[in-house]
């Protein structure tokens, strides 16, 4: 979609405001009743879903132009999508993701970039990683010593995909070598694509980047189509949500699954059993990738009509994705089933989830702001009386560490692999 | 037209480099477009409110009294807003800027002997509600939802509420407020003034408080409110909201004591008679209003089960309204309101119950069957406590706007809907500007006012605000029933701020006003806020939402 | 002066205009220790056409008015004219009860209706209004309500005027204004009444709430000739009990309990000494019951209406009774020696005569504020500390709280009864009133009802409102005729043009 066929949202917006906010429902105190952490940091209505559909019309309309308070409208969003679903607790013709989404398109395609992009993206073209300063050549090194198939060399049913974090974080390459070791011991027919792997892709399509996007998925489902791959399984929420949402579109078939997803399931087929106590107080935080924006993709091909005059609807019926049906039980699931664990809430949790801060772009453009993000999700987690926070994605486990880091905080940070892997 | 870099400077000076912008795409952000709804007034394609000359958001009383002084000194008219819902909240000149109180959010104080809140002006009813409830208290939540400011109903931009038979409108629950008047002084109200704290709205001596709010209030043409204090009323719930369910599908979880009906009568005599003996009877009716008839008489039922079924959209509505179990359950509910009833205990709750019943039975009401199963009940509960799905109003194309607006005691208002309703029907059977939902889309309260007296029904017209020929329509639409609701007694709330505000999203003229004033029962009561408005807007510094009319010599 | 009463006499006829010495006399002065001034004359009138034409008249002329509803004894000062030649509006005699309605539980009154007519009046269409607390029999209801004096039921008070809505009002520039519903469309009753438009919803018109400028205004900014008011249903059961304890303190967390459930109906609390007075018939009884009565009661007062009425009363004396044990209380149906049902019908009626404050000691000076009832053991502290002084009995110092405005604030009004023919108590008593007046305000008591010295120390605390005050007299009294020199206002009168 271009973003001229968002005009019809831009207009029909009723500028309630509730892409601000959690879903009232859920609104369970002050300080943690707010939603964007755009607009919280910020505080210009522009940098809500609302005022971003405001500031796309009045550029489409010629009343403004890119200046560089617009840029920094446009891509200080983390498109984590949280507006998308607190809007959709009620309306049925709006797609403010997508309009955010579509206006940093438009800003990359108009030549709108913005200089801090320019080294990840040049990185990207160089060295298939979003990772600055990392070279493809070391991309495999996180699985050194790991007895796994080279995809490159043979066949295997399911691919493991480590993503950029994941590749090159030194500090969290134990979370994917436990994910691959875990899946191999339960008996998965799985291999690694190594430093062959490339980037899903999916980051640069959240900056706004599409045409590296669908080089890099091209490039991605070719790779598994000739390694006889049918599943993918990550541990990056980011990846996830790029082969699962926007590959099919791109014709890819594979099955795609969280690594905690996996786990589940082998956890209900009685596979793996977790028996030894961690003793800990946990809560979890939902990756936005993996929760509300983890639906399953449903291919639509349709347009709007109109019945009873005035009510908008789609024929064929429309998919809307609202956040029901993210991964958000599975790793709860996983988490109880540790035994001596106990798992307490924050407050904004499932599709409604506060976003750790690193998306959209963000961690590198805007390192203050993505910072600022994730010290207010740690605050949340300590209100808990949790001592860890557990999540499903390296880019939320960087970010949280970083965060903990910089206030001297004793929170500790845990992806679920690990703390499956204690209870083994 | 810009401000100049020093009067910029200015500003910038006394709220900081961050908190202050006038570029373009920041002041659009701001803008209401008039094909837009909630104004009272247009709907009109393609025109917007006033861009003005900057937005600045102020963090404290003395920034937004600095500010104001500004304001003063360079004759810069100003309006504040807390949500910027409804183009009430926006500037109507181009020499004017823009207050976004949005960081003024705090919750000050939750007084829960006293039951009271103290509250800035961007703290939601949302936000409040959910703090309120952990000492056992609620608030007020105007009908317009749980993401308008109370601050901004109590003071200056008054919504009747679904909660105002049991806890009062918002307006009766203010006590003392702090509020920069347009002239950059600060008066404290009440109480307050003295420094004796927030829990008294009056006095010393006459109620100060009558220069600033009455029924719809000054909508920002009177300076800032920048906080106050809100009486709050008794929750007998647990300290949160609890509820599960599948998004959109929410529904509450809480005790027995808490109980959401829908009640429904087979003719409006009985159901105006019900309405009275409810009143009359004692029972809390902690929430009592007609809401989802929003929806339209025809398509409510079909609603209620897409929203309590995470599985479907709107894309099955057609198809829902075809199942038969669907058609007669919505014909059920043709003369319905929502009320909930909160019981402190159990043996109060089953009292209220109990006289609900026989109220019921000795009216020919009952209880709405659809409504009563248990998943559909607890959502509504959810909706009606908490009300944070009110952009459901919009739900159809985007647009929705209230016209008539009939108001009056049962004994009026009953008699009166089905003429309502069948003028708006015929439009929809013959046009196709508006969604064509059964004549009778009307909300509104039961109750009106605390303790009860009268009702007041909106009817809403939903038009699609990105389609020029549905704008016309139903502006064309709105100048018939203003004419045809003044002839007929039904009201017409569709043009309420055409005295206000143009079709080109300008202010109107004093002359302007002045003819429309001039037709009014007393006149001389805009003569009077003229000379209110010389002592505290000296200036002209507020829009013409202030209605004045220049006094005879 | 020939020329004035001439001109008055034009306007309400001769009979209707008093200059006699004996008249002018009882004018002049009341229970208070206001300073006596004997008016000029006294105007009696029938409706609101003479009100505005004397109102035109006292502009044109530069002539004060003070204008009076109830009957006397008058006890405050604000009846009292506060400078030379000012004329006494008596609008007693304007009695009409205009209307009741049942179906829509209001009524519309005149300023000459009092309690002793219009509760009986109400109570033959199945309908009561709150009153205050032993209000004089011929003290005018509009007025009270005006005045905001306290309710004893807090519960239906929604807006802190209730049960207050719609006025007719002329004010001091002489025009004459409806506000609320009654001012939105034709103004006229009888075709309002008629289209089912009942004067309910109190507010405006326009963005002003104009009921609210006459609100505690002392007679300052105009006269009303009309008010509707929201009435109850009347109870068919009505039980009231007590609940009983030695301390003030600790009657506060249940009566705090009972506001957040909103139970009850009449909700207040007395010490013993108030209540000996409420109901002792003379001072020898009344300092009897003092000996048996305890110090500190809560009074329930719990209604049944139409709808399960012995079953509501029953679910709350249960509930009411449980919360009472949860603060080591009890909930009883009498005190000793008195039974609730008795006292109901004192509280819920008019004082009788002489009215109830007076028998016990011929007289009786009252300082009352709002605050919060928290704080209520405090000021009793404060104003014993003071009696205790001046020699004072503390004994003898009655105390009522009145929650209001469903429990947000309190009305806290302490009675000191003396004896007028003691020349010696009436300097004490004129010593305490002042001192504990000064002590309760330094203690945080707020007037919001300035009467006589209340009135400088309120709006010497609030410069900001005073200030504000003065500039919206201005605009109702611009020449400063309505009672001047009362609250804040200027003692200059002058003339139109």
């Amino acid at each position: 979609m271009a973003l001229e066929d968002y005009r019809p949202d831009m207009e029909r917006c009723s500028q309630c405001s509730y892409c601000k906010w959690i879903p009232q429902d859920k609104i369970k105190s002050w300080r943690f009743a707010k939603g964007c952490p755009s607009i919280a940091y910020s505080n210009f209505n522009a940098y809500s879903a609302r005022g971003r559909f405001a500031v796309a019309r009045s550029l489409l309309m010629g009343r403004s132009d890119y200046t560089d308070q617009v840029l920094d409208v446009i891509y200080k969003d983390l498109s984590c999508g949280l507006c998308d679903v607190s809007d959709k607790v009620c309306r049925y013709n709006l797609e403010p993701l997508g309009n955010v989404l579509e206006l940093k398109a438009r800003a990359v395609t108009d030549g709108q970039l913005l200089p801090q992009h320019m080294p990840i993206i040049d990185n990207l073209k160089k060295e298939d990683t979003m990772m600055l300063g990392m070279v493809k050549a070391d991309r495999g090194n996180w699985a050194r010593g790991l007895d796994v198939k080279n995809l490159t060399e043979e066949k295997a049913e399911v691919a493991y995909f480590a993503g950029c974090r994941f590749s090159f974080d030194e500090e969290l390459r134990d979370i994917p070598r436990a994910a691959v070791t875990l899946l191999k011991n339960a008996g998965v027919d799985i291999g690694i694509m190594g430093a062959d792997e490339s980037c899903c892709g999916g980051r640069a399509y959240q900056m706004g980047y599409r045409g590296e996007f669908v080089k890099f998925a091209e490039n991605n489902i070719e790779a598994w189509k000739t390694a006889g791959v049918k599943t993918v399984i990550t541990s990056c929420s980011d990846g996830y949500f790029a082969f699962k949402r926007l590959y099919p579109e791109l014709g890819s078939t594979v099955e795609v699954l969280h690594t905690v997803e996996y786990i589940h399931r082998l956890i209900k087929e009685g596979k793996l059993k977790l028996t030894k106590p961690v003793n800990m107080t946990v809560t979890y935080h939902d990756p936005c990738h993996l929760g509300r924006q983890g639906e399953p993709y449903v291919p639509w091909q349709g347009k709007e009509k109109k019945i009873l005059n005035q009510v908008v609807v789609h024929e064929p019926r429309k998919p809307r994705y609202n956040g029901a049906w993210g991964i958000y039980d599975p790793p709860r699931d996983v988490l109880k089933s540790i035994p001596g664990l106990k798992l307490v809430e924050m407050e904004r949790i499932r599709e409604y989830a506060w976003c750790c801060g690193s998306g959209g772009g963000c961690i590198d453009a805007y390192p203050e702001f993505s910072a600022w993000t994730a010290s207010e999700r740690i605050e949340e987690a300590m209100t808990t009386g949790a001592e860890a926070i557990v999540t499903a994605c390296p880019w939320c486990e960087r970010n949280f560490t970083d965060a903990v880091n910089a206030d001297g905080n004793k929170l500790k940070i845990y992806d679920v692999i690990q703390l499956v892997q204690q209870a083994i | 037209m810009t401000m100049s870099k020093e009067i910029y400077k200015e500003f910038e000076d006394v709220v900081g480099p961050a908190n202050i912008s006038d570029d373009p795409a920041i002041l659009d952000s701001y803008i209401t477009p008039m094909c837009q709804s909630q104004h009272h007034m247009g709907p009109v394609y393609n025109v917007f409110t006033p861009q003005g000359l900057a937005v600045l958001m102020p963090g404290r009383t003395e920034e937004v009294q600095a500010i104001v002084k500004l304001c003063n000194k360079h004759r810069i008219k100003f309006k504040a807003s807390s949500t910027f819902w409804t183009s009430r909240g926006n500037i109507s000149d181009d020499y004017a800027i823009t207050l976004d109180m949005r960081r003024m959010d705090h919750i000050l104080e939750i007084n829960e002997k006293n039951q009271y809140a103290v509250i800035e002006p961007f703290v939601t009813g949302g936000t409040l509600q959910a703090e309120a409830m952990k000492v056992g208290l609620n608030t007020t939540i105007i009908g317009a939802g749980s993401s308008c400011s109370p601050l901004a109903s109590a003071c200056a931009n008054g919504g009747p509420s679904p909660f105002a038979y049991y806890g009062g409108l918002t307006r009766e629950n203010l006590l003392s407020f702090e509020w920069v008047m347009p002239n950059g002084e600060i008066l404290k109200s009440g109480s307050l003034g003295s420094e004796l704290g927030w829990f008294c709205d009056e006095g010393p001596g006459p109620g100060l408080r009558g220069v600033m709010m009455a029924g719809m209030g000054s909508m920002g043409a009177m300076g800032v409110f920048t906080k106050c204090a809100i009486k709050l009323f008794p929750w007998p719930g647990p300290d949160t909201l609890a509820n599960d369910g599948i998004i959109p599908a929410y529904k509450a979880t809480l005790p027995p004591n808490l109980q959401a009906h829908t009640v429904a009568w087979p003719s409006w005599e009985a159901y105006a008679e019900g309405v009275y003996r409810i009143w009359d009877s004692g029972i809390s009716g902690y929430y009592a209003h007609r809401q989802y008839t929003m929806f339209g008489r025809d398509l409510k039922g079909a609603m209620i089960r897409i929203l309590t079924d995470p599985n479907k959209t709107i894309d099955d509505l057609e198809e829902l309204l075809k199942d038969p179990e669907v058609q007669r359950q919505n014909e059920e509910m043709k003369r319905d309101f929502q009320l909930v009833l909160a019981g402190m205990t159990m043996r109060d709750i089953e009292w209220q119950e109990k006289v609900l019943d026989k109220i019921l039975a000795e009216t020919g009401g009952y209880k709405a069957s659809m409504m009563e199963e248990p998943d559909v009940k607890n959502w509504s509960l959810l909706f009606l406590l908490r009300l944070g799905h009110k952009n459901l109003n919009f739900v159809y194309a985007g647009g929705y706007e209230g016209c008539f607006g009939v108001g009056g005691v049962p004994d009026y208002s009953c008699p009166r809907i089905e003429t309502a309703a069948a003028f708006k029907k015929k439009w929809e059977q013959e046009h196709d500007y508006f969604a064509q939902a059964g004549g009778d889309c009307m909300m509104g309260g039961m109750g009106g006012i605390g303790g009860g007296g009268f009702t007041t029904w909106e009817n809403f017209t939903h038009f699609d605000s990105h389609s020029a020929e549905s704008v016309k329509g139903t502006y064309d639409f709105f100048e018939a029933t203003s004419k045809y609701g003044m002839e007929k007694g039904l009201g017409a709330m569709e043009r309420m701020y055409v005295i206000s505000r143009r079709d080109d999203g300008y202010a109107r003229s004093q002359e302007e006003q002045a003819e429309r004033i001039s037709r009014m029962s007393q006149p001389h009561v805009y003569e009077y806020q003229w000379k209110i408005r010389e002592i505290l807007d000296p200036n002209l510094l507020g829009d013409a939402y202030y209605v004045t009319l220049q006094p005879k010599k | 002066m020939g020329d004035m009463k001439a001109e008055l006499a034009a306007i309400v006829g001769e009979d209707n205009v008093l200059d006699d010495a004996e008249t002018l006399d009882g004018y002049s002065s009341d229970r208070s220790f206001a300073r006596a001034v004997t008016p000029r004359l006294v105007v009696r009138v029938a409706g609101v056409d003479e009100v505005q034409k004397i109102i035109v008249w006292a502009n044109q002329t530069g002539t004060p008015l003070v204008p009076i509803s109830s009957g006397p004894p008058h006890c405050h000062g604000d009846t009292v004219p506060g400078v030379d030649g000012a004329v006494i509006v008596d609008l007693g005699g304007m009695k009409k009860i205009l209307q009741m309605n049942r179906r829509n539980r209001i009524a519309l009154i005149e300023p000459g209706v009092t309690y002793s007519e219009l509760l009986p009046a109400l109570a033959k269409k199945g309908m009561r209004l709150s009153n205050p607390l032993l209000p004089r029999a011929n003290k005018s209801v509009l007025t009270s309500l005006l005045e905001r004096e306290p309710r004893l039921n807090c519960r239906l008070q929604w807006s802190s005027l209730d049960p207050l809505r719609c006025l007719e009002i002329v004010f001091g520039d002489g025009n004459k204004l409806w506000t609320g519903d009654a001012g939105m469309g034709e103004l006229d009753l009888q075709k309002q009444w008629a289209g089912q438009h009942w004067q309910l919803q109190p507010v405006g018109p326009g963005q002003t709430d104009f009921y609210r400028f006459l609100a505690a205004a002392q007679g300052s900014m105009g006269i009303a000739t009309w008010a509707s008011v929201r009435c109850e249903v009347m109870p068919q059961i009505h039980k009231l009990n007590f609940v009983l304890a030695k301390k003030l303190d600790d009657l506060l967390d249940f009566t705090y309990r009972i506001l957040r459930f909103r139970y009850a109906d009449e909700l207040f609390i007395m010490n013993g000494t108030d209540l000996a007075c409420a109901i002792g018939e003379d001072a020898r009884q009344i300092k009897s019951l003092r000996e048996q009565l305890p110090p500190w009661m809560v009074l329930v007062g719990i209604a049944g209406r139409e709808e399960l009425p012995a079953e509501r009363v029953e679910f709350q004396e249960k509930d009411i009774s449980e919360i009472a044990q949860e603060f080591g209380l009890e909930l009883v149906p009498e005190v000793p020696g008195v039974d609730g049902k008795y006292v109901l019908d004192v509280i819920l009626n008019p004082s009788r005569e002489p009215y109830w404050k007076y028998i016990y000691k011929g007289d009786c000076q009252d300082i009352f504020f709002v605050s919060t009832l928290d704080r209520a053991p405090g000021f009793f502290k404060t104003i014993s500390s003071v009696a205790e002084t001046l020699g004072y009995p503390t004994s003898d110092i009655g105390v009522y709280l009145q929650p209001r405005h469903q429990g947000v604030n309190c009305h806290c009004e302490f009675s000191l009864p003396y004896d007028p023919e003691n020349t010696g108590e009436v300097s004490r008593i004129q010593a305490l009133y002042t001192q504990a007046s000064e002590a309760l305000a330094d203690a945080g008591a707020f007037y919001t009802r300035p009467y006589g010295i209340w009135s400088d120390m309120s709006f010497k605390k609030d410069p900001q409102s005073t200030a504000l005050l003065k500039q919206i007299k201005n605009i109702f009294d611009p020449s400063g005729i309505m009672n001047p020199g009362k609250l804040c206002f200027d003692l200059q009168v002058t003339k139109e043009g």
